[in-house]
């Protein structure tokens, strides 16, 4: 009788799997969630806000400003993934430059496909815009500096268990003569636990 | 109770196996349908939950060689985040495989789907004109191999991922991973017992030659003895992979016996590959006087073979758990109605089928040839059908072919 009742329970068990429903809950973008383990918004701008805050510490920006009687002006370019995920660096990008403009401390410019379309706009201007509100070519300002940087990963591994190593590093390279006035690095580690078992 | 429970338990479980035929009918007919038209039938096809993982390799695959890149991407990274989670064991699906049938537990993937699909992602991102996806593709390969290699086997371990990633790191110019790569083929070729292409000999000594090993450059050289210095002079390169043929199906095998006391039927199904008798076809690069074949780097037919029998003792187990639990329930209600034991008895045995799901739309083999030339033009030859392809002056060109299309699809930089 006992084998026959289990027997039965795990055949409705069986056939009954995966009811579960969707739920949706709205969270705070600054709030720290960590689902898979993987390079996150919160990883993005974390590293963002720290890099930042360091590069505007060090003696370049006063050193700059003293030569030159007016803030750097900085661009932010390619930060290249070498990591083992699909990193959309874009969205750290982003979060530099609002961080660096936030700052206060430096002048921005556009990306370089911000420009081209900016140019598109001013060309069509050319033709089309009112001699008092046209804007004309050629008084674009020059970045002084451009910051660029890679991701990287190391992953350790032992069974169910994981340790993800990144290393962000960042430069700031002055565009006039290729030097290098401020290099930046942060790590993060991350232990992961899989389950080995499921629902 | 028992009535419907059987009724419910046939239902489900013919529903399944239709299912499941369905797919394998449909990997049957891709060399003869071509895989656009097994593609708008795979899509039209609902797959049960459990099978979801497999639907998606099937899928993604199917969209690759048809050249839709983004839904292939698309559908092998979710088929990739299904397997991760799916590699925990579910207590409930165990339950269910150990009393009602295999196929109750969801498709995870063998070890070989697990790399494989690295590979494909890679090949749908480098065609995407996006070799820093693939990039990412081949480190997570090189992690999901070291996860299996733990196991000491060359389970999980393919040659053609390695390969693959070395000729990904030379694109991008990371001598030192590429040859690291290229070594990773090498040595798995080595253990499997097949030959090492022309190509990939080729790649060993162009990498340890151009990053500067001279020990290693030596070692090959002396290995190699037939083949000439690597040059630097600025001739187009051309990396080509062949997908021949479709890999096999599982085939159930069964058989069906009276129990001891002769008072029931007992069945016992379990998956099998039939013999393997195809023989492999090749693509020719034709360029001026250079004619070279596509040799083999991965036979799949072999891997999916190795990956059952690494699964054997546990469907084995969990065959006979199942078969003891039917006998006793098939038993009680003989002991309660002679009626009901034998619906409960035809229950059991419609039930007892043997789990046939596998990534079983993936080439029969992959192959591999590399030209170097300063021509701007080659011919390519894959099943009867000949097409050329351009290669400007000093570009790196990966393409692929495939035995069931007239698809290439060509990446290049320059």
């Amino acid at each position: 009788m006992k084998i026959k009742t289990n027997f039965c329970f795990a055949m409705i068990a069986a056939l009954m799997l995966s009811a579960c429903s969707t739920s949706v809950e709205r969270l705070d973008s600054q709030e720290q969630v960590d689902l898979s383990g993987a390079w996150n918004d919160t990883d993005s701008q974390l590293v963002a806000r720290e890099m930042v805050e360091d590069a505007l510490s060090r003696a370049w920006i006063t050193k700059f400003v003293k030569q030159e009687g007016t803030e750097p002006v900085v661009i932010v370019g390619r930060v290249k993934n070498l990591s083992h995920e699909h990193i959309n660096t874009n969205t750290f990008v982003a979060n530099m430059e609002r961080e660096l403009i936030n700052s206060g401390e430096v002048q921005f410019v556009a990306s370089s496909a911000a420009r081209k379309e900016i140019r598109d706009e001013r060309g069509d201007q050319d033709l089309n815009a009112s001699e008092a509100t046209r804007k004309e070519m050629g008084q674009e300002y020059g970045a002084d500096f451009m910051m660029q940087g890679q991701i990287n990963t190391i992953i350790d591994m032992d069974g169910s268990t994981q340790v993800r190593f990144y290393q962000v590093n960042l430069e700031l390279v002055s565009i006039k003569d290729n030097r290098k006035v401020w290099i930046g690095e942060k790590k993060i580690k991350k232990l992961i636990k899989n389950s080995k078992l499921r629902e | 109770m028992y009535k419907i429970l059987c009724l419910l338990c046939i239902v489900v479980l013919s529903g399944c196996a239709g299912q499941q035929r369905a797919t394998n009918n449909l990997a049957n007919s891709l060399n003869t349908q071509g895989p656009e038209y097994v593609l708008d039938k795979l899509q039209a096809n609902e797959p049960d939950d459990r099978d979801i993982a497999q639907y998606h390799l099937n899928l993604g695959y199917l969209q690759l060689i048809n050249g839709d890149f983004k839904s292939a991407i698309t559908t092998l990274s979710l088929a990739k985040r299904e397997m991760a989670v799916l590699e925990a064991m579910s207590v409930s699906e165990t339950a269910a495989a150990g009393t009602v049938s295999e196929i109750y537990r969801s498709y995870s993937g063998y070890p070989t789907d697990r790399v494989l699909i690295h590979n494909m992602l890679a090949l749908s991102y480098l065609f995407n004109q996006d070799i820093d996806g693939a990039r990412v593709e081949m480190l997570q390969a090189d992690v999901s191999m070291k996860k299996l290699a733990q196991r000491k086997s060359v389970r999980g371990q393919l040659a053609s991922v390695h390969l693959l990633a070395g000729v990904i790191y030379e694109l991008l110019d990371e001598r030192s991973s590429s040859l690291i790569s290229y070594k990773h083929a090498s040595e798995l070729l080595k253990e499997r017992g097949i030959a090492q292409p022309l190509g990939l000999k080729k790649a060993l000594l162009r990498m340890s030659y151009k990053l500067g090993a001279d020990e290693q450059y030596a070692a090959y050289k002396k290995q190699f003895p037939g083949l000439a210095k690597p040059e630097v002079n600025g001739a187009s390169q051309l990396f080509t992979l062949y997908f021949d043929g479709v890999v096999s199906n599982k085939q159930e095998k069964a058989v069906m016996v009276p129990s001891h006391d002769a008072e029931q039927l007992i069945r016992i199904a379990m998956p099998a590959y039939p013999p393997l008798k195809k023989r492999p076809q090749r693509a020719t690069i034709t360029q001026g006087n250079q004619r070279l074949t596509t040799q083999l780097i991965e036979n799949l037919e072999t891997l999916v073979r190795d990956d059952l029998d690494d699964e054997y003792p546990s469907i084995l187990l969990l065959t006979t758990t199942r078969a003891l639990a039917k006998y006793e329930l098939v038993d009680k209600a003989n002991e309660k109605d002679s009626l009901i034991g034998l619906l409960v008895n035809i229950a059991t045995l419609v039930t007892e089928v043997a789990d046939l799901r596998s990534w079983n739309m993936l080439p029969s083999n992959i192959q591999f040839a590399y030209l170097e030339t300063t021509e701007n033009e080659v011919l390519i030859n894959s099943a009867d059908n000949v097409q050329k392809i351009e290669l400007p002056n000093r570009s790196q060109n990966l393409v692929l072919i495939n035995s069931l299309s007239e698809q290439i699809f060509h990446y290049q930089q320059n």
